[in-house]
């Protein structure tokens, strides 16, 4: 009983410090250093501590310095309950997502089952789409609730394309279910330990359109309609500063770890390396003994599953800097011309495959 | 009524109103199947970026030496661009090798000025030789022209290359003074040569 109240505080404060200690301040340094490395130019490098630089990593402690000491502004005739709550639901669903996203497989250490996820619900992958649903919320409050013609109009693009893109997203990961048969992200992550029975193998098609759903459904570049800065302002969060202004910010960028999470879980073998089976990883760190080479062969997961988490980061990064950005009309054509007939004739074929073909 | 008022009187006047219609604009002719498929075509794009980021994340953390960046970025206080004689900066005056000016004092910068930047008060010395005993010029009326350049017979006031110290908090700082604008001429020899071949000032 204490074991696994230990285990489950390990887990959440591993989870926690990871998301909001690293990727959240530091991916506002890499969307700035990347996009000036892909575009020939240098980058934020002034900040400086002594004189060290750094690569401009101190720009995160200098904007937190500045958000901190910032006005928190409410705009005039703005209805200040949903103003100030629109943030919070937009930054809580971001971050709760990652209880249910397996960062590890499970090991036995000390006659003790270690499961490397904070809750292994049996409804894991429904309960991601829930929470997506739910931020949804978040941007329209925040639309609406500012008073602001920009805010507005960001706000009702945001929902309708979160809410077409989410009929869209949930059809296309019906075939990765279909394949694994299991709803539980722990189950979908140990199946694929054999790497050609990786989900990318398994639904190429799958993984390009739930990428793309996933894509949408965070408003990034090119779907970043809801908050494009040459027509609206800043869309929805235009009237918000310092501390709000933030939140969504890190809202953003925690999904897009989130979407890197469920990617790496579905597709690309969770925390599994290619052609190292999990006792074949146990049995390498033999050395350590029984529980030395659990714990070893722990790390080694963990540390698989984060690349792989990264190599997406950078992967979305990478589109948002380079494709311009989708007129409304063909965010919608996209998804329910498109995606929605693909995702349902994947679905199809899947399912006479299963059907016929495996049994 | 001769002919020739006739033709004036049925002339057209403007573009026909049949070329003014646009142009029928061809969609979809121009792209190609693979075109339209899209998604071969963003790969191409991530291809192209991913090049770049790539190539520029050698000697990112450490620059290589003696390899030119691929980076253009100039880092400003630190790194400054060869600016070339074409630049105009700051008018000076031009100081002969034993520290007087080769200004004359005739005024005719101060006339053709069109910013009215340049007062001039001229002297005369003891070999009945004409300078100027003041010479200011209004930094926050010049508008960087070159006029005072190019009418000056003396070749005295030259555009330099200084672009620096031209940000006051006080507009009696940029009110420059004789002996603030004194160059020597080895310092703006390059201009002064350059003038000579765009103003054909090639008679000296």
């Amino acid at each position: 009983m204490v074991a696994d109240l230990i285990e489950s505080v390990a887990k959440i404060l591993f989870i926690f410090s990871v998301n909001l200690g690293f990727f959240a301040p530091i991916l506002g340094w890499v969307e700035r250093k990347q996009s000036a490395v892909m575009q020939d130019r240098i980058g934020a490098n002034r900040a400086n501590i002594g004189g060290f630089t750094v690569l401009g990593l101190f720009h995160p402690i200098a904007d937190a310095i500045k958000v901190l000491t910032k006005e928190d502004f409410i705009p005039a005739g703005a209805n200040k309950f949903f103003h100030t709550l629109a943030p919070f639901i937009c930054l809580v669903p971001a971050i709760v997502t990652f209880s249910v996203i397996p960062f590890g497989g499970r090991y036995q250490l000390f006659g003790h089952h270690v499961n490397l996820v904070i809750a292994d619900l049996d409804v894991g992958i429904l309960f991601v789409f829930a929470l997506t649903s739910l931020a949804t919320y978040g941007v329209v409050l925040s639309g609406w609730s500012s008073r602001s013609n920009w805010s507005l109009l960001g706000g009702l693009r945001a929902s309708a394309q979160m809410l077409s893109y989410e009929v869209a997203m949930g059809l296309t990961i019906i075939g990765i279910i279909m394949v694994f048969g299991s709803l539980k992200l722990t189950d979908i992550g140990a199946m694929q330990e054999n790497f050609l029975h990786w989900g990318i193998f398994l639904q190429p098609l799958g993984f390009i359109l739930f990428f793309t759903c996933a894509v949408a459904e965070n408003k990034r570049a090119p779907f970043d309609i809801p908050e494009a800065e040459s027509e609206l302002v800043a869309g929805y969060f235009t009237e918000y500063s310092g501390l709000k202004f933030v939140m969504f910010w890190m809202g953003e960028f925690l999904e897009i770890v989130a979407i890197s999470g469920i990617l790496t879980t579905l597709f690309f073998g969770a925390w599994h390396i290619p052609f190292v089976t999990d006792q074949r990883l146990l049995s390498l760190f033999q050395f350590a003994g029984p529980n030395g080479a659990a714990v070893l062969a722990m790390l080694v997961g963990i540390a698989t599953f984060f690349a792989k988490v990264i190599f997406f980061i950078w992967l979305q990064m990478t589109i948002r800097w380079t494709l311009p950005r989708f007129r409304y009309d063909q965010v919608m054509r996209l998804c329910w011309k498109m995606i929605l007939p693909l995702s349902l004739i994947n679905i199809t074929i899947t399912g006479l495959v299963l059907l016929l073909w495996i049994k | 009524m001769t002919q020739l008022d006739r033709k004036e009187s049925h002339a057209t006047v403007g573009v026909p109103a049949g070329r003014l219609r646009p142009k029928r604009v061809r969609r979809n002719l121009d792209l190609t199947l693979w075109e339209k498929l899209y998604l071969f075509e963003i790969i191409r794009g991530i291809y192209v970026t991913t090049k770049h980021f790539a190539f520029n994340m050698i000697g990112f953390v450490v620059p290589p030496r003696g390899k030119k960046r691929s980076v253009f970025t100039v880092y400003y206080p630190e790194e400054k661009v060869t600016l070339p004689p074409a630049y105009r900066g700051r008018p000076v005056l031009v100081m002969r090798a034993d520290g007087t000016e080769k200004c004359v004092a005739c005024g005719l910068c101060e006339k053709i000025c069109p910013g009215h930047a340049i007062s001039i008060v001229g002297g005369e010395r003891e070999n009945s030789e004409r300078y100027p005993l003041s010479y200011v010029l209004d930094m926050t009326r010049c508008v960087y022209c070159g006029f005072c350049e190019e009418v000056c017979p003396k070749e005295a006031v030259v555009m330099s290359s200084e672009y620096q110290g031209l940000a006051e908090t006080d507009r009696s700082n940029l009110r420059y003074s004789k002996e603030q604008l004194l160059r020597s001429e080895e310092s703006v020899k390059g201009r002064i040569e350059y003038i000579r071949r765009i103003y054909s000032k090639c008679n000296y």
